[in-house]
């Protein structure tokens, strides 16, 4: 997404496809079970506008039975599906040819792959019959506009990155992009999961997307008023300053050093907070080197089950944090909308906040005068620098964000403003999302970019018909000036509306502002200015390109060609684990990867170790119940929402589980070609076929058939507890982001 | 509202997700046993394609309540806004009002010496008992009273999707025709 | 004895399975229920339970209560009360075994019977614990009558089968409407006797069955569908329907019994509490028996 017009976000959101889409075309999504209320808003369009529902996933879900066109894809063959979807669209003339040719660049090359794709071949490939295909294409093609709806169901994959950049692709060639109901809406799974991916809780990045370069290091010293020496010495030499940690996929290797990794140290001590990691895959690994850690440490509302799965008996301490109802501040929305929360009871017995742990913590390690220093900063004559000698929180941490995050535009969101919009929530329109009385001019929860204190959100990113002021902007400057002596700037047709800058434009710099504003920076301004656009405290870009309504960013072309990837245009790859032999020959995966984040990882080596099929012949999707979120671990501690499902299950074909001789209800083995086994009660189901089976990834507290009951620390042990579906969850993981392969997988069955 | 409104639920499967929002809100507003479900969600034809089908169902307070007709003990008694209560005090647990009920709706939690049925418990829609409005006993024994308070009932009040209507007979139903209405426009 | 072991037994596993598990009625259950109330293919018990319940059983329970009293109170007035000599010698008629069977079943009925009619007449009670605890009654005395039924059926069965006496009995109403005592032809029992026999014990258990399907609720679903055919929610409703219907008889016999016992034949409930019968009470309303007693020489 990001990698091919700028942001990696929702770029219209639910109001919208309500109003406006007339298709929705969903995959790898089950929101009637993942997002409930954000359901509603697609049976609501489906109510209204008559929007055509269309939902592609390798089981028949919620979602699925509420959908016009059902298409039931084998897991892992996305990319084929969409390339079968643009061959019919190429080979009818029916792409976009004037959004191509003006706000693209390199879908020839996408073409050219596509022409391989007949409605035959990825049928072949993802199980979806052939006529299907071809109507689903006609569909998109002649309903417009029409959104692209996905979530984890994508991402998760060992393709995940070519995953989320071939739907942008099939946006682009439609020419949905920018639109009224169009767009990419990729939900988000759970409460601010957007704004802690804006905040960048990754391994990869600083808050707001900066990366890890000295430049984005140097912004943030500014901005948090401490020495970049000072953070620099603070690892244990400057080149880790700028390489990626260990990921939340991957992290165990840090312990264990099966796998090659590529660290100053080996991991001794775990913290964990907020995040439930018997939800990850390879869990055996996971509790291997959770047992292996000198200390762990888990500060969590509810007990992390890692406590659990542990047979660690020393150095383990489970500290007391307080939920969001205890604490106050902003979250963000699936759409970049901001929503001020409020306290509604002080922190029950003796547990804290976050913050309230982090500055325990900070204090700790005597570096909680920086730590805190950033919300005491302030921009004073177009400088940063301390401006009060106490904060409030969290009012404070929230103006620190607006000021230090420019990359995407949280300058607006203030405190002040955000419990402004809380409020007045009663003042804005659902639909489109705009204020009314005092709040004109606004959009609900500021969507960002929301480039100033006055400006009022951008609800639709890329919308050139709009104006920069009232939310437009065209598609990023993101990847140069040129690739291969193409330029990456907009056509010369394509005017952001109300842009006093003709056609495309470049990232605004300190260096041609003044060329591509046309005008002449006083001697002041220059002393003051940032370097470009994202490090520049003075303000005065954005002011400048606001004068002119010029998007700081840029007006460029999205690019289907990423040149930097393994893939630079989206490739079908077999699943490592796949059922169709044949077809690994034909579309094997990556060769292994040495180093990402600090550890090898395997691809062909394991896809081709052996025939994996022969012996593990039954596909294992994921899938996520309506009443237990993540791990679970929450939900499974309220006595109604655990009653709901009891206990662990796996979703099996009657076909398929008899042939083991397994009844409905029974017991069965599951195991995975890495070796580890759970043993779950079989659901006879008919939203499987025969060839897979579906489990739900919300349970721990049963370990490859061993109750761990006893583990649980008193009084703690939620009402039901059962096998992590993640144990049997197989190798694989997503060449950029290092994702684990949640969502294809195989496995064999056995009656227990 | 009008004073003839009489009160009914409407669950519009077309909408309906089985998220189960309106039975754990449900329960937990009244602090119900578990296993009593005062609305329970159901699928039917789980994972067919085509053909599941997911709805919620509660007391459809019925204008001709047969349980309130077939009570030996006369415990039932309907509102002037159609909402049908009863008595736990006087309740007996004899179970004939499930009996009678096409929705399945009475429910008896284990209660008493033999850990046989206790009194019957059911929706209220939200409207308590006949004890004393908003107080303590009422609370314990039938709920929230949430439609003294103006307060839409909790299912409805929850629903994800706006597939539970409840409201004036009338009104839920020109809701639902309008929505009817509108789906197969702009085809 | 092995016998009323074994039922006592199955008595009790019937009540656990009740406490097992909270009910599939309204949980797993309750879907397919809901889909066969009513329907073309149904029994219909829904709604027939509905209008029954709702609109006649009370009302003919209400009819027996008040009709056989008054019939009985004018055959008292008008025909009056046998009386036979206590003079003469006694007849040993029923064993000190079969004394206590019947006893123990007597003291559930005198306890069912009442508490039925307060459930019946629940809301004219005002319901609440009163009908409650009576509820619990009817139920609790109900586990006496169900360890006694068997042996009281075994005991008194080759004597309860019918005959021709039976017939002539009938058509003189067994020299009730007559203050004449003319031998009447009965055996050891007479045709009245004998229908309370078959209802008391047969329809005891049927009223023991469907009263323990009412009660307990819950069965094991199979079970009940391979005895019955019926699902869950059907079987309690027929159930209700045969309760009701066969305590009509039950009730109306009952009060035959007691009325008997009591009141038309003076001392005649001295024979079940002694075991002796009057000779002249057995030569007269058992002329039968009497006979054959005497033929054998045991009078």
């Amino acid at each position: 997404m990001a990698n091919t017009w700028g942001y990696g976000a929702m770029t219209n959101h639910f109001g919208d496809i309500v109003g406006h889409s007339k298709a929705i075309f969903v995959i790898g999504a089950n929101s009637a079970v993942a997002n409930p209320i954000g359901f509603k808003h697609m049976l609501q369009a489906k109510d209204r506008n008559n929007a055509k529902l269309i939902v592609v996933d390798p089981v028949y879900t919620r979602s699925a039975a509420k959908a016009d066109h059902y298409l039931r894809i084998r897991s892992g063959t996305d990319i084929a599906l969409i390339y079968g979807i643009l061959h019919v669209i190429f080979k009818n003339g029916w792409e976009d040819k004037q959004f191509i040719e003006q706000r693209t660049y390199g879908i020839e090359d996408v073409k050219k792959e596509a022409e391989k794709w007949t409605p035959e071949v990825a049928s072949d490939v993802t199980g979806i019959p052939a006529e299907q295909i071809v109507q689903i294409a006609t569909l998109l093609a002649k309903t417009k506009p029409a959104t692209v709806v996905w979530a984890l169901g994508i991402t998760q994959h060992s393709v995940g990155s070519s995953n989320t950049r071939i739907l942008p692709i099939l946006q682009l060639v439609l020419g949905n992009m920018g639109k009224k109901g169009g767009g990419c809406n990729i939900i988000r799974g759970h409460d601010n999961v957007q704004g802690s991916t804006d905040m960048c809780n990754l391994a990869d990045s600083l808050p707001g997307y900066y990366g890890l370069a000295d430049g984005s290091w140097k912004h943030f010293a500014k901005g948090w008023g401490v020495d970049f020496e000072w953070i620099q010495k603070r690892f244990f030499e400057p080149k880790w300053m700028n390489a990626k940690g260990f990921s939340l996929a991957k992290w165990y290797q840090g312990v264990l050093q099966e796998e090659k990794t590529y660290s100053s140290s080996p991991i001794r001590a775990l913290w964990i907070q907020g995040t439930g990691i018997t939800s990850m895959s390879q869990t055996l690994k996971v509790k291997e080197a959770l047992d292996k850690l000198d200390l762990l440490v888990i500060a969590e509302p509810f007990v992390n089950e890692a406590a659990v799965i542990t047979d660690k008996k020393d150095d383990v301490y489970i500290l007391p944090a307080c939920t969001q109802f205890e604490t106050e501040g902003s979250v963000t929305a699936t759409n970049r909308s901001a929503q001020w929360r409020s306290k509604v009871i002080e922190p029950l017995y003796e547990s804290k906040s976050d913050e309230q742990i982090m500055f325990e913590f900070a204090k700790k390690f005597g570096f909680y005068d920086e730590f805190v220093r950033g919300m005491m900063m302030g921009v004073k004559e177009g400088k940063i620098q301390q401006v009060k000698k106490d904060f409030v929180w969290p009012d404070d941490a929230s103006d620190e964000i607006a000021r230090i995050i420019k990359t995407i535009g949280l300058d607006g969101w203030t405190a002040k403003r955000l419990r402004k919009h809380q409020e007045n929530w009663h003042m804005f329109d659902p639909i489109t999302l705009e204020g009314k009385g005092p709040m004109k001019g606004e959009y609900y929860g500021l969507p960002w970019p929301c480039w100033n204190e006055n400006h009022g959100g951008s609800p639709i990113l890329y919308d050139v018909d709009t104006s920069v002021k009232e939310g437009g902007m065209g598609f990023r400057n993101r990847f140069g000036l040129e690739h291969n002596g193409v330029s990456q700037m907009a056509d010369d047709k394509v005017t952001v509306k109300g842009s006093l800058v003709q056609g495309g434009y470049p990232e605004i710099t300190k260096d041609n502002i003044e060329k591509v504003l046309g005008i002449t920076l006083s001697d002041a301004e220059k002393a003051l200015i940032g370097a470009n656009w994202k490090v520049d405290y003075s303000g005065i870009i954005e002011k400048k390109c606001m004068e002119k309504g010029v998007a700081p960013y840029g007006n460029a072309r999205a690019r289907a060609i990423v040149w930097e990837f393994p893939d630079p245009v989206p490739m079908h790859r077999e699943p490592i684990h796949s059922p169709r032999t044949d077809l690994v020959a034909k579309y094997p995966t990556y060769e292994d990867q040495k180093n990402n984040f600090r550890v090898e990882v395997k691809y062909k080596s394991e896809q081709q170790k052996q025939d994996w099929v022969k012996d593990f012949p039954t596909m294992i999707v994921s899938m996520r119940v309506v009443n237990l979120s993540g791990a679970g671990m929450l939900e499974r501690t309220s006595k109604y929402l655990s009653h709901i499902t009891p206990e662990m299950f796996a979703n099996i074909h009657p076909d398929l589980a008899l042939s083991y001789g397994i009844r409905d209800g029974e017991d069965m083995w599951l195991h995975a070609p890495h070796g580890t086994k759970i043993k779950v009660k079989a659901h006879h189901n008919v939203s499987v076929t025969p060839d897979r089976i579906c489990l739900p990834y919300n349970f721990a507290g049963v370990f490859q058939g061993v109750d761990l009951s006893a583990n649980y620390p008193e009084g703690t042990k939620p009402y039901t507890i059962g096998e992590s579906s993640n144990i049997i969850t197989n190798y694989g993981f997503d060449i950029i982001t290092q994702i684990s392969e949640y969502n294809a997988g195989l496995c064999r069955v056995e009656k227990a | 509202m009008s004073e003839m409104a009489r009160m009914k639920f409407y669950c519009d499967d077309k909408r309906c997700i089985e998220c189960f929002a309106c039975s754990v809100a449900c329960a937990e507003a009244h602090e119900l046993p578990v296993g009593i479900s005062r609305r329970k969600v159901v699928t039917l034809f789980d994972g067919v394609e085509g053909k599941e089908i997911s709805t919620s169902i509660a007391c459809m307070h019925c204008t001709d309540a047969p349980c309130e007709q077939v009570c030996p003990v006369d415990c039932f008694y309907i509102r002037e806004d159609g909402i049908v209560l009863h008595d736990k005090d006087k309740c007996i647990g004899c179970g004939y009002c499930l009996y009678a009920c096409p929705f399945g709706a009475p429910q008896f939690p284990r209660d008493g010496a033999f850990g046989h049925k206790g009194s019957m418990d059911k929706c209220t829609m939200c409207a308590g008992g006949p004890l004393e409005t908003n107080s303590k006993e009422e609370r314990e024994l039938y709920g929230q009273n949430r439609i003294a308070e103006g307060k839409v009932p909790m299912c409805a009040a929850v629903c994800s999707t706006n597939a539970l209507l409840v409201g004036d007979a009338e009104m839920v139903s020109d809701i639902y025709r309008n929505r009817v209405a509108s789906r197969g426009k702009n085809a | 004895m092995k016998k009323i072991v074994y039922f006592f037994i199955a008595t009790l596993a019937l009540a656990s399975v009740a406490y097992a598990a909270e009910s599939q009625i309204w949980g797993e259950m309750r879907i397919p229920n809901i889909l066969g109330y009513g329907q073309e293919q149904s029994l219909k018990l829904g709604e027939f339970f509905t209008l029954w319940q709702g609109h006649y059983i009370t009302t003919i329970f209400l009819g027996i209560l008040i009709l056989i009293p008054t019939v009985f109170g004018i055959h008292y007035l008008i025909i009056g009360p046998k009386t036979f000599s206590h003079e003469g010698k006694k007849i040993l008629a029923f064993s000190l075994y079969s004394r206590i069977v019947h006893q123990i079943a007597a003291i559930s009925f005198i306890v069912i019977v009442p508490t039925g009619f307060i459930m019946v007449f629940g809301s004219f009670f005002g319901g609440g614990e009163f009908v409650r605890i009576c509820k619990d009654l009817h139920g609790v005395f109900t586990i006496p009558f169900a360890i006694v039924v068997i042996p009281m059926f075994l005991m008194w069965v080759k004597d309860m089968f019918i005959h021709l006496d039976d017939i002539k009995w009938l058509i003189i109403v067994g020299g009730y409407l007559s203050k004449v005592k003319n031998p009447v032809p009965a055996g050891r029992f007479n045709a009245g006797q004998k229908t309370w026999y078959w209802l008391a014990t047969l329809g005891g258990i049927v009223m023991i069955a469907t009263g323990a399907t009412m009660f307990f609720m819950d069965f094991d679903i199979a079970m009940v569908k391979n005895i019955t055919g019926l699902s869950q929610i059907d079987t309690l409703r027929a159930a209700a329907i045969l309760h009701n219907l066969v305590g009509f008889a039950v009730v109306i016999l009952f009060f035959v019994h007691i009325y008997m016992a009591v009141f038309a034949i003076k001392g005649a409930v001295q024979s079940i509490i002694t075991g002796y019968m009057e000779e002249e009470e057995v030569k007269i309303l058992h002329s039968s028996w009497y006979r054959k007693l005497k033929k054998q020489g045991k009078v």
